[in-house]
């Protein structure tokens, strides 16, 4: 994406792209991605900004978002990118988005972007946040975390074959537990060159463990990072 | 971080956003200060419930009072009300996550028949007794508005009270009569009910006693109680163009059916279809005018942000000043690229223009509803719609560049014969061949015609409420006629459901007899009978056999004298009007419309709209 000025009829339209970083808690955590991407255009709408449309047959708004979030899981850092007709003041940007925005959505920071500048695919790990149920006493993390390898069952787009997660298990530990519960902190890998999900993790711990069960987790994504640095 | 024991179904079921709330513009406040909690029930799914007009009004007519909360209360889907029951967790409203069972109010929009299953399954998980009967003080009132409560009959059991009519200001009267109810000590609900019964449009079954004659048909229906009256008649608000309309409006998460902002542009139709309960039971019409209207435009879409605003009303092309009014939306959708949709659109030269402007680029389905395949079934219908308007029409529109037609006719309709079902068949290929006739380099590629028939129902409140309702034997052998009668294969031909009709035929018409079955049925597994993968017409036959009741009855034809299960209510129309429509459809005399020349239907009882133009 590239900032550009257009002349339309001999007025001038100034194209800007900015990178914005955002957080979603648990009151907005079942929305899809494209009810998100809905949700999106109508709250810009709502702020007064103008989005700036693709060329074509069909125009669509230009707007990225870097890994789509999951349904059921929050997130304290999202990033997406998006173009406006106008040249905008970042804060500006911001504290009208917050503005128009459903609750449960705030917008952290605004920057303006250009080119490579922040670059989506440098993306490559997540931190997580896991609220774990089930019979936690059958879990030992060391024990876990020992295995040279961790092969699972992944799904993928060709259907599901084995994979070695170990190699993109970053970071993983337990911050708090009880004999039903426990907290989880994981970075993991995710993004184009290996997505791992948190789901994956849960299915070695249990297939890696000795009579240890998840009922039920729930999914907090603290983090999305280029390697040990945050894009903004 | 924090979970609760209902993240942990929702994780499992199908659009969850369908129970969590929390929408952009929906009404958030503490029900502790609040003296009247109100779930405004939708007996059907979230996408459904949130594209009905009446709802968004009402939600956010009861909102604006500092004393009341109204929240939504919608039917869960199959899997979410599997995973409640297992749970032992109870229908809830959407705003706070409650559960309804202590609520002071649910009010149920009655929009068809086939909810009604619904409306029996929601009280049965709220934990609510579903027989009024059997509702103490403790529980909440339960009431019903809507189309369908204007003969409610086959569910009057279930329901302390209706609301006929329109409700803008019917809700907010019997809202404060229950906070002086509930502030005096909420003593005898009867106290309560006789309080509202004096009101405009307050129907309180349980003070109506029907008794039957041998043959079946109802001898009498008498009040009980002082304060009954002995006709009800529907409210209406007269002065619709001042009549509260929100100016705000929730935007659903999930796509709904209706996504879209929509302006009411007016009320009633002036057209008279003979068969329209919803033509004649909305009169006299009254519109609001084109500068309310494009302000009440402009405040929804800025609250909303959506791109796309709808013209609502039975027939867009009556309404008077309808020019001015897309001048205006036209000004400020074209800079802000927001699309404008045009539904029950007539097509002429003025329509043609307006429809190349707002669809510039995408060329969507234009509908046409002749309802019938002859002139003389038209005539008898009504239907002030000639072939000659349909051909030239559909020229009109292929030459622009149309190319999705559909055609929508009715079967089983009074007088019909074989010629009116070919008839069907023979107008969709003539609209076929108008396409034909243009030049193949000035038409474009691809033509694609619709033909659907729905089956006719005898509605209550309609020229046609005496008239006999086809078997679903005869609709079929009608079905297939005209299945062998259409040859072309760019004519495509799709037809209801006869099993659907004929439930919707027994209800429509249904008397107080019937409300065991509704009961019975949703025990024996009925529920969203609108939907084909949920349709248990099995079980309901089975049901009906098991309650001693004989469907086929309610199907049959009335006579004038009989005593019909709505005679106690009044739409402002009179019956008389009816028998001299149905004695003019016989011979096939049509009406001039409301505007053309006053046919006396009685509607101007209410002192307002059409009727004094």
């Amino acid at each position: 994406m590239q900032a550009a000025a257009l002349i339309n009829s001999g007025q001038v339209f100034v194209l800007s792209n900015y990178i914005l970083k955002y957080a979603r808690d648990e009151r907005v955590k079942y929305i899809s991605h494209l009810d998100f991407i809905r949700t999106f255009h109508r709250t810009v709408r709502r702020a007064g900004l103008e989005m700036s449309f693709s060329q074509g047959y069909n125009p669509h708004p230009i707007m990225t978002v870097a890994m789509p979030l999951s349904v059921g899981v929050t997130s304290g850092c999202e990033y997406m990118k998006i173009g406006f007709e106008g040249d905008y003041d970042d804060k500006e940007i911001k504290d009208r988005l917050n503005g128009a925005l459903p609750e449960g959505f705030s917008i952290l920071e605004v920057c303006k972007t250009e080119g490579k500048q922040h670059d989506f695919a440098r993306l490559d790990r997540a931190v997580y946040l896991v609220e774990m149920e089930g019979n936690c006493d059958r879990f030992d993390e060391n024990v876990f975390l020992a295995n040279f390898e961790l092969k699972i069952m992944k799904k993928s787009k060709s259907g599901e074959k084995e994979s070695d997660i170990r190699p993109y298990i970053y970071d993983f530990s337990v911050l708090k537990r009880s004999p039903e519960k426990m907290l989880l902190k994981m970075c993991i890998a995710a993004g184009n060159s290996y997505n791992l999900k948190v789901e994956s993790v849960k299915d070695a711990m249990e297939k890696y463990s000795d009579g240890f069960k998840s009922d039920f987790f729930c999914v907090h994504r603290e983090k999305i990072l280029a390697g040990n640095d945050e894009l903004l | 971080m924090s979970y609760t024991d209902r993240d942990k179904i929702l994780i499992k079921v199908q659009k969850p956003t369908r129970y969590t709330g929390g929408e952009l513009n929906s009404v958030v406040k503490d029900p502790k200060t609040v003296d009247c909690r109100f779930g405004f029930c939708f007996p059907d799914t979230y996408e459904i419930a949130m594209s009905n007009l009446g709802l968004k009004i009402l939600y956010h007519d009861l909102n604006e009072r500092a004393d009341t909360y109204c929240e939504r209360v919608f039917a869960p889907w199959v899997d979410m009300e599997e995973e409640m029951r297992k749970n032992g967790i109870r229908l809830f409203a959407l705003e706070t996550g409650d559960e309804v069972t202590n609520f002071d109010i649910l009010g149920f929009t009655l929009p068809y028949e086939l909810a009604y299953s619904n409306v029996v399954n929601m009280l049965d998980l709220a934990g609510v007794p579903v027989f009024a009967a059997d509702r103490t003080e403790k529980d909440p009132i339960v009431c019903g508005g809507g189309l369908c409560a204007y003969n409610a009959e086959p569910i009057a059991d279930i329901f302390d009270f209706f609301m006929l009519g329109e409700g803008e200001e019917s809700i907010n009267l019997v809202t404060d009569e229950y906070i002086r109810w509930k502030k005096s000590g909420k003593k005898c609900k009867k106290d309560y009910l006789k309080a509202i019964a004096k009101l405009d449009g307050i129907y309180v079954p349980s003070f109506y006693d029907v008794e039957y004659n041998e043959d079946n048909t109802i001898k009498s229906i008498i009040p009980n109680e002082p304060e009954a009256k002995s006709v009800i008649r529907k409210t209406i608000m007269k002065d619709f163009d001042k009549a509260y309309a929100p100016e705000t409006i929730i935007v659903p998460f999930g796509e709904v059916v209706h996504d879209r902002v929509m302006l009411e542009l007016f009320r009633g139709c002036i057209r008279g279809c003979r068969f329209c309960e919803a033509g004649y039971a909305y009169r006299p019409t009254r519109e609001r005018s084109a500068e309310t209207l494009t302000e009440l435009a402009d405040k929804l879409l800025g609250c909303s942000g959506y791109d796309e605003i709808s013209l609502s009303s039975l027939s867009t092309s009556d309404y008077t000043q309808l020019k001015q009014l897309t001048d205006n939306l036209l000004e400020f959708t074209e800079k802000k690229k927001i699309g404008l949709s045009l539904p029950s659109l007539r097509i002429d030269n003025f329509s043609m223009e307006l429809m190349k402007k707002v669809q510039k680029v995408r060329k969507s389905g234009i509908t046409f509803a002749p309802e019938a395949g002859t002139q003389r079934l038209r005539d008898v219908i009504n239907k002030n719609i000639s072939e000659e308007n349909v051909l030239t029409s559909a020229k009109m529109l292929f030459e622009g560049g149309w190319t999705n037609v559909k055609l929508y006719f009715m079967i089983g309709l009074p007088t019909e014969t074989d010629e009116d079902i070919l008839g069907i068949a023979d107008l969709s290929q003539k609209v076929l061949e108008e396409y034909f006739s243009i030049p193949k380099e000035e038409r474009a590629k691809n033509i694609n015609i619709t033909t659907s028939t729905s089956s006719f129902i005898p509605k209550p409140f309609t020229a046609f409420q005496w008239a006999k309702q086809d078997s679903r034997e005869d609709i079929i052998k009608k079905q297939d006629m005209l299945k062998a009668a259409i040859t072309s294969r760019k004519i495509k031909y799709n037809w209801h459901d006869n099993r659907v009709s004929y439930l919707e035929g027994v209800f429509a018409r249904g008397d107080r007899r019937l409300c065991k079955a509704v009961i019975a049925a949703v025990k024996n597994g009925c529920k969203f009978d609108s939907w084909d993968e949920q349709f248990r017409f099995g079980t309901w036959l089975e049901t009906f056999k098991e309650c001693g009741i004989d469907p086929n009855w309610y199907l049959r034809e009335r006579s004038y004298d009989e005593v019909l299960p709505w005679d106690h209510i009044s739409i402002g129309v009179s019956k008389e009007f009816f028998i001299r429509e149905n004695e003019k459809a016989k011979c096939g005399e049509t009406t001039p419309n409301c505007r053309q020349k006053c046919a006396g239907c009685g509607a101007n009882q209410f002192g307002a709209g059409v009727c004094f133009e």
